[in-house]
């Protein structure tokens, strides 16, 4: 990293550089006028900025453009906006001054100066920079970290929200739903319907077939779930075991029913083998329940009424809805 | 010949006096050359860019003649420069370096 001196005496850059120099800073780099200053500097339209300037010390009066007009169109550049100026100036007036801090400068040295006079300032713009880099560095640091947080939370945020043996919703996230569904049915005065599905005999198919084949049952029931239930809004979750629940936003019992029939002959007509059943194949027996939610009912409720008629199926011989 | 005047310089400066001396016996013959055109402008810079330096390399008394003689190219005050100029050629003749 270099300095860069601009000045129009050359007494002046010699001195400033050879003050540097004796006490380390080795690369200075001297120019003479605003216009040398944005050559080196790489300012114009189709140049390389030239980032290895990490300071920046400033005669004020100076022939074309002086100082501070030349500070500003330093800080203008979008790669020089943090590079600290610091004006040497051998005028007196406040005024000068408050143009160069107005035009970005951080410090000004009144020539003529001592060596110590120099160094120090340098010194401790130098360290400021530093600084300022490390704090840059490190907020960089933290954004990458959040946004891997924040990759992370929504994945957690997914993951806690499916089921992981069938891809679909799990009691977790269905229970939050049904709760929001409920309090938006509330508000809006409309009916919500559920649709409770249980596999038939299927702890004989697990004992017949084995666990594997038993979740690649589940995960059967669960694929026709999917392809039945698309409306924006409906839900199908895994409620446990194998059990299913969809949710259905503003429906009635009879659609509901129709509904879970699909499903139903749906989950029949895929034909996945199961011998210890009277059907022969993997079933589904189904209760429907219906309700204009009222701000003194539950969820519960309608689901308890899902589980009565689901019941009923089985009673009434399985792979069949009841309402 | 008038006494010498004692200067102490920073070691680091060393190298650079001479040099520094020969451009202000340059800025001299500068400045003559510009009073007998009416330059005021050229003094003015010449005498600010003396201003800023001289302290610096140890000769306080250049930087005070450099103020004045920016001062008097304003006003302009062409006696005035004539003057300082002949301090400044007094001045650099004295100089004895330790």
């Amino acid at each position: 990293m270099s300095i860069l001196i601009v000045d129009d005496s050359p007494d002046n850059l010699l001195l400033t550089k050879t003050f540097l120099k004796s006490t380390g800073y080795v690369d200075v780099v001297c120019c003479e006028s605003a216009s040398a200053t944005m050559t080196f500097l790489g300012m114009s339209e189709n140049a390389t900025p030239n980032q290895d300037v990490e300071l920046i010390l400033m005669d004020i009066i100076m022939p074309e453009m002086n100082g501070i007009e030349l500070t500003v169109q330093i800080k203008k550049n979008e790669f020089f906006t943090d590079l600290p100026v610091i004006m040497l100036t051998a005028q007196d007036t406040i005024e000068d001054l408050q143009l160069a801090f107005a035009a970005g400068a951080i410090d000004y040295i009144k020539k003529p100066f001592d060596k110590m006079e120099l160094i120090t300032r340098v010194r401790s713009a130098l360290r400021l920079k530093n600084e300022m880099d490390q704090r840059k560095a490190r907020e960089r640091e933290l954004t990458e970290t959040l946004h891997q947080l924040q990759a992370a939370n929504s994945m957690l945020k997914t993951l806690s929200a499916i089921d992981s043996l069938t891809n679909i919703a799990n009691r977790r996230y269905l229970d939050n739903y049904l709760d929001e569904e409920w309090r938006r049915a509330v508000r809006s005065e409309t009916p919500l319907a559920i649709i409770m599905a249980d596999v038939d005999h299927f702890k004989l198919y697990n004992d017949t077939y084995g666990h594997q084949m038993g979740d690649e049952a589940l995960i059967n029931v669960a694929s026709v779930l999917k392809e039945v239930v698309h409306r924006p809004g409906d839900l199908a979750a895994r409620y446990g075991g194998e059990e299913f629940i969809v949710v259905l936003q503003d429906s009635g019992k009879e659609g509901a029913i129709t509904l879970a029939e699909k499903i139903c002959k749906n989950i029949f007509y895929r034909h996945i083998p199961h011998e210890k059943s009277s059907y022969g194949f993997v079933t589904l027996s189904m209760g429907v329940s219906s309700v204009v939610p009222t701000m003194d009912s539950l969820p519960a409720e309608l689901i308890g009424e899902a589980d009565k008629a689901l019941y009923r199926a089985k009673e009434n011989g399985r792979n069949r809805v009841e309402a | 010949m008038s006494e010498k005047i004692q200067i102490t310089v920073e070691p680091d400066l060393m190298d650079l006096i001479p040099g520094y001396i020969k451009n202000r016996q340059n800025d001299i013959e500068a400045v003559k050359a510009a009073l007998e055109t009416g330059d005021f402008e050229t003094i003015r810079i010449i005498g600010h860019s003396m201003k800023g330096s001289g302290g610096g390399y140890g000769f306080t008394r250049i930087t005070e003649i450099g103020a004045a003689m920016e001062q008097a190219a304003k006003e302009p005050a062409p006696d005035t420069i004539n003057n300082l100029t002949k301090d400044l050629s007094d001045y650099l003749e004295r100089i004895d370096i330790v």
